[in-house]
């Protein structure tokens, strides 16, 4: 999944002064995951909430300064995981039914469930990117521990991140050397290789493992990692943090209101 | 400084398929020494190693580091007292920044704020990285010779009295080998250095000890040994190339 992430260059746009940028990483963590919770609870056809909810995120999209292209495309690959899930959601019963075709049918219902979910989710796939794009993956992880997540899955989470480039590099080595010995042949006979590959790849990561802990141990690891006392959040932090709550608050009751009407 | 910091007496150790990788192995190292500890692949260096660091807990015989025997309820003051180097610093180096990796062990020992910046930045400066900028790179874009700086950085910022390198000068090229050689002269430490690299050992470490099939047969003055060709070939090693090409001898 995270093989679109070229040369793991991830925070493109993290070196920029902006006032978003200025925010304390765990408050951008913090806005986004509001944000997302936000897209994502509203029930299905308030458009007018996913409509303010889109100001909202075009608006901070344009404040951070983001990369665009680099951010569209990497929304536009993952939507396409999430794209085959949704269509399912079309073909379901409810309302009334615009389009058949022996037992498929094409119902209202199911034009407002594919058309809701799928703004929940290119909104929040739009979040999240601006979050990684703009914040480096350090940051973010010790903003994780900052507001309490258990250190030991921060932990976790950091080693992936650290070894997922040297596991890339050696799967990609043994590709070479594959290749290199005139690696070719029938296709059954190329995913054979390549899926022993993988094993080996997984049985080194597992003696890796080991060696990694040793080398923690040597250090005085006990078990729990360290963590670092908490910085207090400055006024932009707390500003930046009631926005977000009041635009959350203000995009529900206008949905509701709309509908009421 | 604890007089005696390495105390090994008749320690062996078998692995789980019966292979015996160490027969009674007697070692004692001053403080201040160095030593290098040479022999063919699977001679048992790294196993040996281990224990200095209660990473393996001795089967038989016994294990003293500085004051405290090898057991699990001394293993954080022992592992304060020897500091280890793997041979891959991609093993030793796991977290995300530099900075962060070599703030990892004096974190676990508990110290913070600015005492523990000034134990980074002094780790940092001694393997003469700049902490300004190196500080915030990411571990997995150095090259090998800085990533086996920042291990050795991660190691010295704990303030071991020992420092144990399992083979430090593999994998670097000549100029960081060289730049290694005079960054390990530099170090007061007692060191214990596991190597293939024959020149290494006769450059830094009056001191040899040749491991052969788990057990110690030479234990002296490295010159002596190393310029014993007969005996070497005997034990799976070869004399150093500055011995066979004395023209290669040059000091530095």
């Amino acid at each position: 999944m995270l093989l679109h992430i070229g040369a793991f260059h991830v925070d493109v746009d993290s070196k920029r002064t902006t006032p978003w940028h200025a925010l304390a990483p765990r408050t951008r963590l913090l806005c986004a995951v509001l944000s997302v919770f936000a897209i994502a609870l509203t029930p299905n056809g308030h458009w007018l909430t996913w409509a303010i909810y889109g100001i909202g995120v075009a608006g901070v999209i344009l404040l951070a300064r983001v990369t665009l292209p680099v951010l569209l495309k990497r929304v536009g690959i993952e939507f396409a995981f999430v794209g085959v899930v949704l269509l399912g959601t079309l073909f379901q019963p409810g309302g009334e039914v615009l389009w058949s075709w022996g037992w498929l049918q094409i119902t209202t219902e199911g034009l407002t469930v594919l058309g809701s979910v799928t703004l929940k989710v290119l909104l929040s796939l739009l979040t999240l990117n601006v979050l990684i794009l703009t914040t480096s993956i350090p940051a973010l992880l010790h903003a994780l521990t900052v507001l309490r997540t258990p250190p030991l899955l921060v932990a976790i989470l950091a080693s992936m991140y650290r070894y997922i480039g040297v596991l890339m590099g050696e799967l990609n080595a043994m590709r070479r050397a594959a290749a290199a010995r005139n690696f070719s042949g029938s296709n059954r006979w190329q995913r054979l290789v390549v899926g022993n590959m993988i094993g080996a790849l997984f049985i080194r990561t597992y003696e890796r493992g080991e060696r990694v802990y040793q080398a923690m141990l040597a250090r005085g690891y006990t078990g729990l990692p360290p963590v670092d006392d908490v910085p207090k959040g400055n006024w932009r932090d707390i500003l930046a943090l009631t926005l977000t709550l009041i635009w959350a608050l203000v995009g529900q009751l206008a949905g509701t209101m709309i509908l009421e009407l | 400084m604890h007089h005696n910091p390495i105390l090994i007496e008749n320690l062996s150790y078998a692995y789980p398929d019966g292979t015996h990788a160490l027969r009674a192995i007697n070692l004692s190292i001053q403080a201040t020494e160095r030593v290098a500890l040479i022999g063919a692949n699977g001679s048992g260096k790294s196993t040996l190693l281990l224990h200095f660091n209660g990473l393996i807990s001795p089967q038989t015989g016994k294990v003293m580091v500085g004051e405290w025997s090898v057991e699990p309820q001394h293993f954080k003051e022992i592992r304060n007292f020897v500091g280890v180097v793997f041979q891959n610093p991609d093993d030793q180096l796991f977290m995300p920044t530099v900075w962060e990796d070599v703030a990892f062990g004096p974190k676990n020992l508990g110290w913070k704020d600015s005492e523990l910046n000034h134990r980074v930045e002094r780790a940092m400066t001694a393997v003469e990285l700049e902490l300004k900028l190196y500080g915030e790179r990411n571990v997995n874009n150095l090259s090998g010779g800085e990533k086996k700086r920042v291990a050795i950085a991660g190691v010295l910022a704990m303030h071991p009295q020992v420092l144990v390198f399992d083979e430090p000068s593999a994998q670097l090229d000549p100029r960081s080998r060289r730049q290694l050689i005079q960054l390990l002269k530099n170090l007061s430490e007692t060191q214990v250095i596991a190597t293939h690299d024959l020149d290494l050992a006769l450059e830094l470490c009056d001191r040899t000890v040749i491991l052969s099939q788990g057990q110690i047969v030479y234990d002296g003055q490295t010159e002596k040994v190393l310029s014993n060709s007969e005996f070497l070939e005997q034990h799976a090693l070869e004399t150093p190339l500055s011995y066979s090409r004395p023209y290669c001898h040059i000091n530095y």
